[in-house]
């Protein structure tokens, strides 16, 4: 016997509209996440193209911070996210320290790609470093609750606040340094370095720390990162920012690096493939996917999304 | 020039990705094995290497196996030692990765050393058993619980029920509570997890219980849970078996199953053991309730030689022993049993008195023998989460000594 098409798409709106939403924004919460990540990496790399992989690990330095100082700031009387004040500050310690220590002195004395490999390897000292320091140590900790759970719901699928606020946070952040770097002084320094870093220093641009600045912001970003991702994945551990790096990265390639609104929409397209491969393909072949479809993007648009195919200037 | 320089940044982050998998490594050399791994007993001292996932995501397993190691080894050097020789262990550090267990056991053989507890976990465990035969080392696994660990009259044996029995608990407990369709949420790329899912649903087959929905994750590093769960509740189950470790289900899997609307049981196994420590303060923690899991033994259980147990345990380390220890402690005492009966402590001889299968053990876990692959025959017990939204705590729901016919 057949059914009378409403009766058919009534159904399917019921068992079907529901996960859709549901994949929809399982996708948008892992995505805006990616997305803050990758405003962090594309930030560094926009002004001295070099691909900061240690961003990730600022991302577990921010969260420790914060786990260590959630009782101070409970103990002022203050919500526990205020602790991401500490993480900001610890963060853009970090980077900027990282920049002076490691980065700085390579540049000078190597190429781009020796830049790149110690990029590597303070990836991995600041992991390794981490695991050493007793009160971290190897053992995942888990974090208190930062936001209060809630939301509002759609079709029977609720969407928390924590979601919705990390999607606006991550959008405000970036029109804020999209801003920041078009309208402001230090923002105009930060473009010419990027454009050619002779010419700037005849302009009387401070370069060295022009790119300390970078550095500060970029790693500070990493803390605002930490902190809406624990609000949803409350565990920290000290590899933790290697895959959400490694998939920020990727998310900030596919939207075009160096191009603050390219990580936004890179990161929530990586965690939307992500989410719907879950739901409709195979929940194990998520990353297979996400990876896939960075290499059809740079075949078809090799410098990204809403990147322009121009000759690089050497 | 702009495509060379992607492709090239695209292999630098591949090659970041891998290289940080080795990261964490602590450089353990491994030297060639030494060819007579039987010197571990020369001398008037016994040496008994352990390896055990000191660092990494399960490092409570390895604390859990070095304490309760060294409570055993120290009972035995107060009460004599063994055959009138002190006992002294020799820990290697895994760090819940197999190629570094693989380290970590050479580095012990290297050492001359033939009689080995570990390790933990069953994917790293999987990476050692067939050196351990080919090295004619003993290998007693306290906890790696996958059925492909041994299934041969060899040099390994267990101190652990395997996930034949511990999966098909699980079914059977779905049965007799009288759910008809199941759902399985796992880890595709996990031996543990994927080994109980097989065991789960031939047990489930055997009982005339509907797997209706399967689920899985590629990694155990994924964080989020919630499609899965969807995806159970959309197929109306009530009944969840969702094999995955500690340090997922406390933040990850249980909060985000239910914030998916999904209501009904979760079930797992040994690996929730330590969950109520790995979930986020201020949440609401009555979402834990109407989970239940397989375990060795209960802490709470009257038995003497448990209570003895549990209060040396908590007396010198000042904490309540997980099951990871309970084996771990009897794991040494089988040792202990079968050099006692060889009389030497050579590989070889204890390894043939470990594969007797009349020998009788009393352990913490239960009492026992092995059978001819070298797995107990042993009870396990159901424990279930309980919350007052505040806290989890454990509580002892059933022991089953015996499967359920079908």
């Amino acid at each position: 016997m057949l059914r009378s098409p409403a009766f058919l798409i009534e159904r399917w709106q019921l068992t079907h509209v529901s996960t859709l939403i549901q994949t929809l924004i399982v996708g948008l919460r892992l995505g805006s996440i990616y997305a803050l990540v990758a405003l962090g990496y594309t930030m560094v790399y926009g002004i001295i193209r070099l691909i900061n992989f240690a961003h990730g690990d600022f991302i577990m330095v921010g969260g420790y911070t914060m786990i260590f100082t959630m009782p101070l700031a409970l103990a002022l009387g203050l919500p526990v996210w205020v602790s991401v004040i500490f993480a900001i500050l610890a963060c853009a310690l970090v980077g900027m320290s990282t920049e002076l220590i490691a980065y700085r002195p390579i540049r000078k004395k190597g190429t781009s790609m020796t830049a790149l490999i110690t990029a590597i390897a303070v990836s991995m000292i600041l992991e390794n470093l981490a695991q050493a320091i007793p009160p971290i140590g190897p053992n995942p900790i888990v974090t208190s609750q930062i936001f209060s759970t809630g939301g509002f719901s759609v079709a029977g699928v609720t969407m928390e606040w924590t979601t919705v606020l990390t999607i606006v946070i991550s959008a405000i952040v970036m029109i804020v340094l999209y801003e920041f770097t078009q309208k402001t002084r230090m923002g105009r320094a930060m473009r010419c370095v990027s454009e050619d870093k002779e010419a700037s220093i005849l302009m009387g641009i401070d370069v060295n720390n022009t790119i300390l600045l970078t550095f500060g912001i970029g790693s500070g970003l990493s803390a605002i990162a930490a902190l809406m991702y624990l609000g949803q994945y409350p565990k920290v551990y000290t590899t933790m920012g290697v895959m959400l790096g490694l998939k920020a990265f990727v998310a900030a390639v596919l939207g075009g690096i160096g191009i603050i609104p390219g990580a936004m929409v890179g990161g929530l397209i990586i965690g939307l493939v992500e989410s719907f491969t879950t739901t409709y393909v195979s929940s194990s072949m998520a990353d297979t996917f996400v990876f896939l479809i960075l290499i059809i993007v740079l075949i078809i648009k090799p410098a990204g999304l809403l990147g322009k195919n121009v000759g690089e200037k050497v | 020039m702009n495509k060379k320089k992607l492709t090239s940044l695209v292999l630098a982050a591949c090659m970041a990705a891998s290289l940080t998998a080795c990261g964490t490594s602590s450089t353990k050399t491994s030297t060639s094995p030494a060819a007579s791994a039987a010197a571990g007993a020369s001398g008037k001292t016994i040496t008994i290497g352990t390896i055990s996932p000191n660092t990494g995501s399960l490092a409570a397993y390895g604390s859990a196996v070095t304490t309760a190691v060294d409570l055993a080894v120290s009972e035995i050097n107060a009460a004599g030692g063994i055959n009138g020789s002190q006992v002294k262990v020799v820990n290697a550090d895994d760090q819940f990765d197999p190629t570094e267990c693989l380290n970590a056991f050479n580095s012990l053989v290297s050492q001359g050393i033939g009689l080995i507890v570990g390790s933990v976990t069953s994917g790293c465990t999987s990476a050692i058993t067939d050196a351990a035969n080919e090295e004619k080392v003993c290998l007693l696994t306290p906890s790696a619980t996958a059925d492909s660990i041994t299934t041969k009259d060899d040099f390994v044996f267990r101190a652990c029920y395997a996930d034949s029995f511990q999966g098909a608990i699980a079914a059977a407990y779905a049965k007799q509570k009288g759910f008809t369709d199941v759902g399985v949420v796992y880890c595709a790329a996990d031996t543990y997890s994927k080994g109980l899912y097989d065991s789960f649903s031939a047990a489930c087959t055997k009982y005339g219980v509907n797997v209706k929905a399967v689920q899985s994750t590629a990694s155990l590093d994924v964080q989020d849970y919630t499609n899965q769960f969807t995806a159970m509740q959309k197929a109306g189950l009530k009944f969840v078996y969702a094999p995955y470790y500690y340090d997922v289900i406390g933040p990850y899997v249980v909060p985000q199953a239910r914030a998916a609307g999904y209501k009904g049981i979760i079930m797992g196994a040994d690996g929730y053991d330590g969950t109520p420590k790995y979930v986020a303060k201020g949440a609401d923690l009555s979402v834990f309730n109407d989970v239940y899991w397989t375990n060795h033994y209960d802490p709470a259980d009257t038995s003497t030689k448990v209570q003895s147990f549990v209060k040396a345990y908590e007396a010198k380390y000042n904490s309540t022993p997980n099951a990871i220890s309970a084996l771990a402690y009897d794991a040494v005492y089988m040792y202990k049993q079968a050099i006692e009966k060889a009389k030497s402590t050579e590989p070889q001889a204890v390894r043939d008195a470990l594969a007797d299968t009349t020998a009788v053990y009393t352990g913490v876990t239960g009492t026992f023998s092995l059978d001819s692959t070298g797995t107990p025959a042993k009870g396990a017990s159901i424990i279930s989460f309980t919350s007052d939204g505040t806290s989890v705590t454990t509580k002892l729901v059933d022991v089953v000594k015996e499967l359920p016919k079908a």
